[in-house]
């Protein structure tokens, strides 16, 4: 009796979901004429949703990803792949996540399940560091938005990477414990709990998918919210403004930092907006720009606190921005 | 026994999200939002989301015999504990994106954005590269191209490359024989698929073009610093999505800039000279003929991604 009331319940829902769909799709555009707002809130909409848009099927990828690293890989295996010298474990994980195609977004679940099964946390965070930096896309862009000139590229991948093992190692004597918002003793427990290893491959599989639902709701929410700031930031914050900031060598390259910060852009799209400013400021700063954003921004950031412990995510962000920031200074003679 | 309310809002969320980008499909509108070229990507953005709902579905079926029991403390939510205000306010956040996606008007950026993203810092950015270019052309002569410029004057005619807008990908090969045809004409259309290309190299080897005719379409853009018959007929080019779109186009004379208001999209036809602004030589166009026009169903330009092999 509740059996066939529960699956009435489920029936009707699809249909007033099919209902809604229909609607929807034949009258959304009348309610469009109803709300009437300032222009500049329909710009700051149309923004946040083409970073949504743009980003959503990398991190569908990445919750999927990170829902077969969940099942199908044990702590066993991890403990096998990564080696115990925390620098070697930390040379390794760069070079993974260099090869790795991923962007900012993405590569956050993917990181979350590595960590929760037991990666170190300075190799977890060289992989996030390298991942959305060097890839092929990446390097690619960079070429071809600098006019063909492969100076910055190479310099962009060479230092990043560099810079994500010096950053990494500084994590590594910093922090010990994997820095989750929960404890590693829970996630073990999960796993044991679910027994995944006895289980079909099919039934796995579909494991998978419901976890990647779970982290796709947990994440989704960061990952909106920082768009959310960032079309804020891009519609209401002028760049000349910011630009005016940065004079000076150093001036400058903070400057670039904080504008590839706030305006949390993908890594393959971000040597566009650098070239642009490539004239106006010197080549350290333009590196600032396109080393500093893809390892951390204003979206990145949102998206970290749902992993991460909030001590921990700050602290992270301004090791990441006086290491580049000094690393860049530093070498300034040199550019 | 009972329904879990949240695992099927879950599902529903999850449905409306895959019809949500069905219909930005559908409608045409995710042109406004995205580059043509990750289309095929948002489309996987719409067939994962499906996968997560059936996945979503089945365990609303199932939620009672797999009850999660031995989940507690788990890391994530899986959606069966109680429902609070905090997860009320999480829900809210990702049915944002929905309700503004369906009930709001898909904006074009226009002028007041060009502003914010300092429309004249990068349009006169390009050209203070005048310098460097010619110089690297002359100590590393490009024989490739020059080679490939005297095989190809033959069948010019009937071999003009003509990527699709939609698919721009051109090979090293086009990209460089466009380039040297540009070189050649003295009239000069600067038509959506070629746009950037053109724009690109017109800003790298301005004086090789002054005194050309060319004909340019772009939305009337104003800056405080402008005289009086001073504008710039300026496109959005978007690389990978609307945030990351930038500002080029051409700094244009014309008689009665005075009078038109931004946002309007003009067709003209000039002469390109070049005009120093703020310290920068940057080719310009003195207008001989114009009028105004329709805002073009797409107004983005898109970068030509060229094939390196």
């Amino acid at each position: 009796m509740i059996r066939g009331f529960r699956s009435f319940l489920i029936d009707f829902s699809l249909v007033i979901l099919v209902g809604l769909a229909v609607y929807v799709l034949s009258f959304g555009d009348s309610f469009s004429s109803i709300i009437q707002l300032p222009n500049s809130v329909f710009h700051m909409n149309t923004i946040f949703l083409s970073i949504l848009i743009e980003a959503l099927p990398f991190v569908l990828i990445g919750v999927l990803i990170a829902g077969i690293i969940q099942i199908f890989v044990t702590e066993d295996h991890i403990k096998r792949w990564i080696p115990k010298n925390p620098i070697l474990a930390i040379i390794m994980s760069c070079f993974v996540g260099a090869l790795f195609p991923a962007c900012e977004c993405g590569i956050v679940p993917i990181v979350r399940r590595l960590l929760a099964k037991g990666v170190p946390i300075h190799a977890g965070i060289g992989f996030l560091l390298t991942g959305p930096l060097i890839n092929p896309l990446v390097i690619l862009s960079t070429y071809m938005a600098f006019g063909n000139d492969f100076k910055i590229a190479a310099s962009r991948m060479i230092l990043g990477f560099l810079i994500a093992v010096l950053i990494s190692i500084i994590i590594s004597v910093m922090f010990k414990s994997n820095q989750l918002k929960h404890t590693i003793e829970v996630q073990q427990t999960h796993t044991i709990s679910h027994n995944h290893g006895s289980q079909s491959i099919f039934s796995k599989l579909g494991h998978t998918v419901t976890h990647a639902v779970d982290e796709f709701f947990d994440m989704g929410k960061y990952l909106i919210v920082g768009a959310l700031l960032a079309a804020f930031v891009q519609t209401y914050v002028s760049s000349e403004a910011l630009l005016e900031l940065g004079s000076g060598q150093v001036s400058s390259t903070a400057v670039m930092m904080g504008l590839a910060y706030l305006l949390s852009l993908c890594s393959e799209a971000d040597a566009f907006i650098a070239a642009s400013f490539s004239n106006v400021f010197p080549t350290t700063a333009i590196l600032g720009f396109l080393i500093y954003g893809p390892m951390t921004d204003l979206k990145n950031t949102m998206m970290m606190l749902s992993v991460f412990k909030t001590r921990f995510v700050i602290l992270f962000v301004l090791i990441v921005t006086i290491v580049v920031f000094s690393v860049l200074t530093l070498l300034d003679g040199f550019y | 026994m009972r329904i879990n309310l949240q695992q099927v809002s879950r599902a529903i969320i999850l449905f409306v999200f895959v019809i949500f980008i069905v219909r930005l499909h559908y409608t045409g509108d995710i042109l406004k939002l995205i580059n043509p070229k990750y289309l095929m990507l948002s489309k996987t953005a719409a067939i994962l989301f499906l996968v997560l709902f059936i996945a979503q579905i089945k365990r609303i079926l199932e939620s009672d015999k797999h009850d999660h029991a031995d989940h507690e403390g788990h890391n994530h939510d899986h959606g069966n504990a109680p429902f609070t205000f905090r997860k009320f306010i999480s829900y809210a956040i990702v049915i944002l994106p929905l309700f503004t996606g369906f009930f709001f008007p898909m904006s074009t950026l226009d002028a007041s954005i060009a502003a914010n993203k300092g429309a004249m810092l990068s349009l006169s950015n390009n050209t203070s590269k005048v310098d460097d270019a010619i110089e690297e052309e002359t100590t590393e002569p490009d024989t490739e191209s020059i080679e490939e410029s005297t095989n190809n004057e033959v069948q010019q005619d009937d071999n003009v490359a003509d990527p699709n807008l939609y698919s721009n990908t051109i090979s090293k090969e086009e990209h460089d024989k466009l380039i040297d045809e540009l070189s050649e004409q003295n009239s000069i259309e600067m038509t959506d698929q070629l746009y950037t290309t053109y724009h690109q190299e017109i800003n790298m080897n301005a004086d090789d073009y002054v005194g050309k005719e060319i004909k340019v379409t772009g939305f009337v853009y104003k800056e405080e610093s402008f005289s009086a018959n001073q504008l710039v007929l300026g496109r959005f080019i978007i690389t990978h999505c609307v945030a990351d779109a930038g500002v080029i186009g051409f700094l244009t004379e014309m008689d009665i800039a005075e009078e038109l208001d931004e946002d309007t999209w003009v067709e003209a036809v000039g002469t390109i000279y070049l005009q120093e602004y703020e310290g920068d030589l940057l080719p310009a166009i003195k207008v001989t003929e114009w009028n105004v026009v329709e805002e073009p169903a797409q107004p983005y330009l898109y970068p030509i991604s060229i094939k390196i092999t």
